[in-house]
């Protein structure tokens, strides 16, 4: 019988995961940019970002624009590791041979 | 986007983030104002230079060169606007910014360093552009700016052997080709705008 390798439970979550992959290519993207493309309420976004930060996977950074805060996030190289890992973890799951 | 634990099959994975690094592309119509601009503005002032020396006696022909001063300033204000309204910076449209502000640096200091003869500087400045061109449409994976950068090259030789009579127009068939074409396909590109 196969074994498979347990998902990352910090990337395996529909919000979480889709925040990593629209950072995964950007150098750094806005917070109301990944709500506008994830379509999650600011609310629950701040909290995934958070779990993400607090795992190492992601970097917060605050900043002034024309005295308005800009939330600033960018992927780290353990969230690069983490997610590649994810995806090789994930094509495993789905071509088991 | 729904409940962040609710459990994913791993299709629904890859589906998030296949669509997540889609939204993520450069948009490769971002370059065509810089394209049409600088072809715009080298194409008047290199045709401008050709009719003055073709049908007058003019001696200060090159003064419409000048034109290129403000050029740069008001590329540097949009690049630099542009820059402040970015929500999202990527790799690929960071690259492309550097390696034409490498260009506008090269090209300025081969202005300095030919101020005596700025006759015989076309071909020069040509094979410079040729270089960001001939990259920009690897990068952006679009042909007409590549073959435009083929284009500057072929011109600047053109220039270098047939010699400083054919420069000015030269110059302008090089903007021709080289922006001013590829820019506009680039601007009405609907099918393949990302990469």
């Amino acid at each position: 019988m196969t074994r498979f390798k347990e998902l990352d439970p910090i990337l395996h979550s529909q919000l979480r995961l889709a925040v990593i992959s629209l950072l995964i290519g950007t150098e750094a993207a806005e917070f109301t940019y990944i709500r506008e493309q994830t379509g999650a309420t600011a609310g629950n976004l701040s909290i995934q970002i958070t779990k993400l930060k607090d795992a190492g996977y992601i970097e917060v950074t605050k900043k002034f624009r024309n005295n308005y805060p800009q939330t600033l996030c960018s992927i780290t190289t353990l969230g690069r590791e983490k997610f590649t890992d994810y995806v090789n973890d994930l094509k495993d799951y789905l071509s088991p041979e | 986007m729904e409940n962040e634990e609710k459990m994913m099959t791993g299709e629904e994975s890859l589906r998030i983030i296949s669509e997540m690094i889609n939204k993520t592309k450069f948009d490769i119509r971002q370059g065509s104002f810089y394209l049409l601009f600088w072809g715009w503005l080298i194409f008047t002032c290199s045709l401008s230079e050709y009719l003055i020396l073709r049908f007058t006696d003019y001696a200060h022909h090159y003064y419409v060169w000048f034109l290129a001063i403000p050029g740069v300033f008001v590329s540097m204000l949009y690049g630099f606007v542009k820059g402040r309204k970015a929500k999202v910076h990527t790799y690929t449209g960071t690259l492309y910014k550097w390696i034409w502000m490498g260009f506008l640096i090269s090209a300025i200091v081969l202005f300095i360093v030919h101020s005596k003869s700025m006759g015989t500087v076309s071909p020069y400045i040509l094979l410079l552009a040729g270089f960001p061109t001939f990259v920009s449409g690897f990068l952006i994976k679009f042909k007409p700016l590549i073959a435009g950068g083929i284009s500057f090259w072929i011109i600047a030789l053109i220039i270098y052997f047939v010699g400083p009579s054919f420069a000015s127009l030269g110059t302008a068939v090089a903007m021709l080709a080289g922006y001013l074409i590829p820019g506009y396909m680039l601007k009405n590109r609907v099918d393949h705008d990302a990469v």
